[in-house]
């Protein structure tokens, strides 16, 4: 009897089991979508994500691949990037007029509606406006508005305390949801799926285990989006994404593993691309740092490791040789207000091991002192996950031994990292900088305002260059929209910065895109692809 | 009996004490801190600074630790995770499922291979098949899960397509990562009940049985098995423990939403809440576990269930 017991229980825990295996849907349905569609058995389009989605509020996400969905295609703001043609395109803004003063932007609104079917209207802008604000993270696009009105259903007037061409970078950041539904969702909104936004897609399942599933938006105030149904799986593992994509388990993989480019290559055939990213890694010095009596505070060691350092090297070690070298603070190619290397108006500190020995010398290192190695301390840097800077880092500190500079590599979480480089606790860096579209954003870099983002701190009476100058070089910048103005500004600015050997550019990220032979995407867009203008190839 | 699995029960509370103790130490001592990680780079000091207070993450080390215990204990509250602000037990309970139910099928493929095939080679020592399933069992157990995962997904999926790479919708989904979480602790399984099997043919009281005239059959099941079982059944206990804990490397490569692939990914971000809630949910779920392989010895040796009696009368 005992026997027949076990036997049974065991039957029934497998059981169990193994029904528990079913498939799951999130019971978190949105609440009912006018103007949308049901599924209507439309081919689903499976993306990848690389970890799960941290909100569906556009304010909490904080990673590009979350920015991704949430801010292209389920919200909008009142301009757009695109990244294909380089510069920033009107988007919920139908018109946007500025004052002679340069303080006032009256923005005339598109006729868009919400995905639960409510009316986009000034009231909403204004809202979403003054939420943003509130919130600390939004400090860098918002702080120079004074107050948002609505003048009509359709008109809403920015006022900002001082002129700021760099404007264009807040309309695009800024996000448009729907008062009444933020509202009534209260502290709850961003954890469940809604309908909240403009853009062409809803979320309709988000589940933090499982994933994460979009529908088009039918009432789209562009149209209805050829692609009804999206679904984004969370595949972690470069090799296991890899796989997905060959076994035909994705659609679109933005952001391809370089590791096993050549690999996807073959597997996509002529469905790929490898373009430059607006994502750079850059070597930090802290010229204040104590470490061997503040050997890093002498201009001379730190032209020598500038000088000494092989970016060809560093590129081959972070890309497999499929990037860039670097050599300005943002992609001109993406950025119209960057300076440009190929004009000659900055120092670039090409790759020169005779220089660099030369330079030691002549601050007075001696041979003895080169043989013995010069110590400048640790390289710090973070995402001992994916090795990419680490990678760089070992290949750094094997360049500054041809010199006799010695250091050692520390790589840790970003999380453990990141803190004490905005707090200068560190005696070279390697830092990436990403997403930039307006070189005014270089103010969280060099700005003494910017404490707790920047890496080197300027503004300090050992500075090595004329931070007031810099911090007013910030602000000329934004004080005009002549582009070719703020280019000269910035151009003297940049110079400042290079000259001072604290920040060198080092390698720009490629950015591989792989598509199926199914799938049309439309004009490629290397961050923030758009789901609206994907298509099936019929 | 009652009484011994009482005093068990009893262990489970200095176990959880000291487990959450050491992780909020080792989460204090780690640079960094939630406000900054939640309101970006970008973020004035100041701001940071409030958030920090507001979430108590300022207050002195033991008063933090003491408050989350008594939430925790008291109103089965874990906090709010730093990342998603979602309550943490709405993120890691569905993920401790999937991990329990991967684990479980492993602990049952590995039990269901390992076992049998240990006593065969056991019961037939120098054989063809002992020394086959003996090489096979050595390499097996020597690789690590992440190198059959891959292996597995180009075989199974990129190249005869027979079975899905990614996620846990259906039964299928599961198949790929149960074979490659089951295999190497199937093949210490083996070896384990082959060496235990071995060391108790040898035993006086075998002999005496076979002596006595009993059929072999009889030897073996009755008289062999359950005194070889009792290391077995440790080390099965032990394996679905490490399966629990290790199943991270697993639930990475099959894109499986786990307890663990949770945890490592939160570690980038500091999400002390759910680091913690789920640390301390893997560490019951083992102590349990270990409570379960503590009864079930006695349930195969009389001779605790005799002292427990003993005690009793």
């Amino acid at each position: 009897m005992k026997k027949t017991i076990s036997y049974l229980l065991i039957l029934v825990m497998l059981v169990t089991l193994f029904t528990g295996c079913g498939a799951q849907k999130d019971p978190a349905e949105p609440a009912a979508t006018p103007g949308s569609s049901e599924p209507t058995g439309d081919k689903i389009l499976h993306l990848r994500k690389t970890s799960s989605l941290q909100s569906t509020d556009w304010e909490a996400t904080t990673n590009t691949t979350d920015m991704q969905v949430v801010w292209v295609q389920v919200f909008e703001g009142l301009y757009t990037i695109d990244e294909a043609k380089g510069g920033y395109q009107n988007c919920l803004a139908e018109k946007i007029d500025v004052s002679e003063d340069g303080k006032i932007y009256t923005v005339t609104l598109v006729d868009a509606k919400f995905q639960n079917g409510d009316q986009m209207k000034a009231s909403d802008v204004v809202f979403s406006y003054n939420r943003a604000m509130q919130n600390s993270r939004f400090n860098y696009v918002t702080s120079m508005i004074d107050k948002i009105e609505a003048k009509d259903d359709k008109t809403v007037v920015f006022t900002l305390k001082y002129p700021y061409s760099a404007i264009s970078h807040t309309f695009w950041s800024i996000k448009i949801s729907s008062e009444r539904e933020v509202t009534e969702a209260g502290d709850s909104f961003g954890t469940t799926p809604h309908t909240a936004g403009t853009g062409p897609y809803y979320i309709s399942e988000y589940d933090v285990a499982s994933g994460l599933k979009l529908k088009a938006f039918e009432d789209y105030w562009r149209g209805p989006a050829n692609i009804k149904d999206v679904e984004y799986r969370i595949i972690s593992e470069d090799a296991a994404a890899v796989i997905a994509f060959e076994n035909g388990e994705l659609d679109y993989m933005s952001d391809a593993p370089l590791a096993e480019w050549d690999s996807l290559k073959v597997s996509s055939g002529e469905n790929n691309s490898l373009t430059k990213g607006n994502n750079i890694r850059f070597l930090g010095i802290n010229y204040l740092s104590p470490t061997n009596n503040n050997i890093l505070g002498n201009k001379a060691v730190r032209e020598a490791i500038f000088y000494a350092i092989n970016r060809d090297n560093v590129n081959i070690a972070a890309t497999e040789g499929l990037g860039d070298p670097a050599y300005e603070y943002m992609p001109h190619e993406y950025v119209a207000t960057s300076p440009s290397y190929l004009d000659g108006n900055f120092e670039l500190y090409e790759y020169n091991l005779e220089k660099a020995k030369q330079i030691l010398k002549d601050a007075g290192f001696t041979d003895a002192d080169i043989a013995a190695g010069i110590d400048v301390g640790t390289l710090t840097t973070y995402g001992a996950g994916t090795g990419e800077k680490a990678k760089q880092a070992q290949v750094i500190q094997a360049n500054l031994a041809e010199i006799g500079i010695k250091c050692e590599v520390y790589v840790a979480e970003a999380a453990q990292i990141t803190p004490r480089l905005y707090s200068q606790d560190y005696d070279l860096c390697i830092f990436g900088d990403s997403g930039n579209y307006d070189f005014n954003n270089i103010r969280q870099q060099v700005h003494s305002e910017s404490t707790g983002m920047y890496v080197v701190k300027y503004a300090d009476p050992n500075s090595p260059l004329d931070y007031k100058k810099i911090e007013s070089l910030v602000d000329q910048g934004v004080a005009t929209d002549d582009v070719a103005k703020r280019l000269e500004i910035y151009t003297e600015l940049w110079a400042m910065v290079m000259d001072s050997a604290t920040i060198l550019p080092l390698v720009h990220l490629p950015v591989g895109i792989v598509w199926s032979d199914e799938l049309d995407p439309g004009g490629l867009c290397p961050t923030y692809y758009h789901i609206y203008n994907f298509k099936w190839v019929e | 009996m009652y009484r011994y699995v009482f005093k068990r029960l009893l262990f489970l509370i200095p176990t959880i004490l000291g487990v959450t103790l050491i992780i909020y130490a080792v989460m204090s001592i780690t640079p960094g801190d939630p406000g900054r990680s939640m309101l970006g780079t970008s973020a004035p000091q100041a701001d940071v600074d409030a958030y920090n207070e507001a979430l108590g993450y300022n207050l002195p080390f033991f008063q933090k630790y003491l408050n989350y215990l008594i939430k925790m204990i008291f109103h089965q509250d874990f906090g709010i995770s730093y990342f998603t602000k979602l309550p943490v037990f709405q993120e890691i309970w569905p993920r401790f499922l999937v991990t329990i139910k991967l684990a479980f099928f492993g602990i049952i493929l590995s039990t269901l291979v390992g076992v049998p095939f240990g006593i065969y080679a056991a019961v037939k020592q120098y054989s063809a098949f002992d020394t086959i399933t003996s090489l096979v069992a050595f390499f097996m157990a020597a690789f690590p899960a992440f190198v059959l995962g891959l292996m597995f997904l180009y075989i199974f999926a990129l190249k005869l397509n027979l079975l899905p790479s990614y996620g846990i919708a259906t039964f299928a989904h599961y198949i790929m990562p149960a074979m490659a979480i089951s295999i190497p602790p199937a093949a210490q399984n083996m070896r384990f009940t082959k060496s235990s099997m071995l060391e108790a043919i040898r035993q006086d009281y075998v002999r005496t049985a076979r002596a006595k005239g009993a059929p072999e059959r009889t030897v073996i099941w009755k008289h062999t098995l359950r005194n070889a079982l009792l290391p077995v059944v440790t080390q099965i206990g032990l394996n679905l423990g490490m399966l629990i804990a290790g199943a991270v490397v697993v639930e990475r490569i099959f894109s499986i939403p786990g307890i663990g692939s949770l945890i490592v990914d939160r570690i980038s971000y500091k999400d002390e809440p759910v680091i913690i809630a789920g640390t301390i949910l893997i560490s019951i779920t083992f102590t349990i576990v270990m409570l379960i392989v503590d009864i079930l010895y006695a349930y195969i040796d009389p001779r605790i269930r005799a002292k427990y009696a003993k005690l009793k009368g």
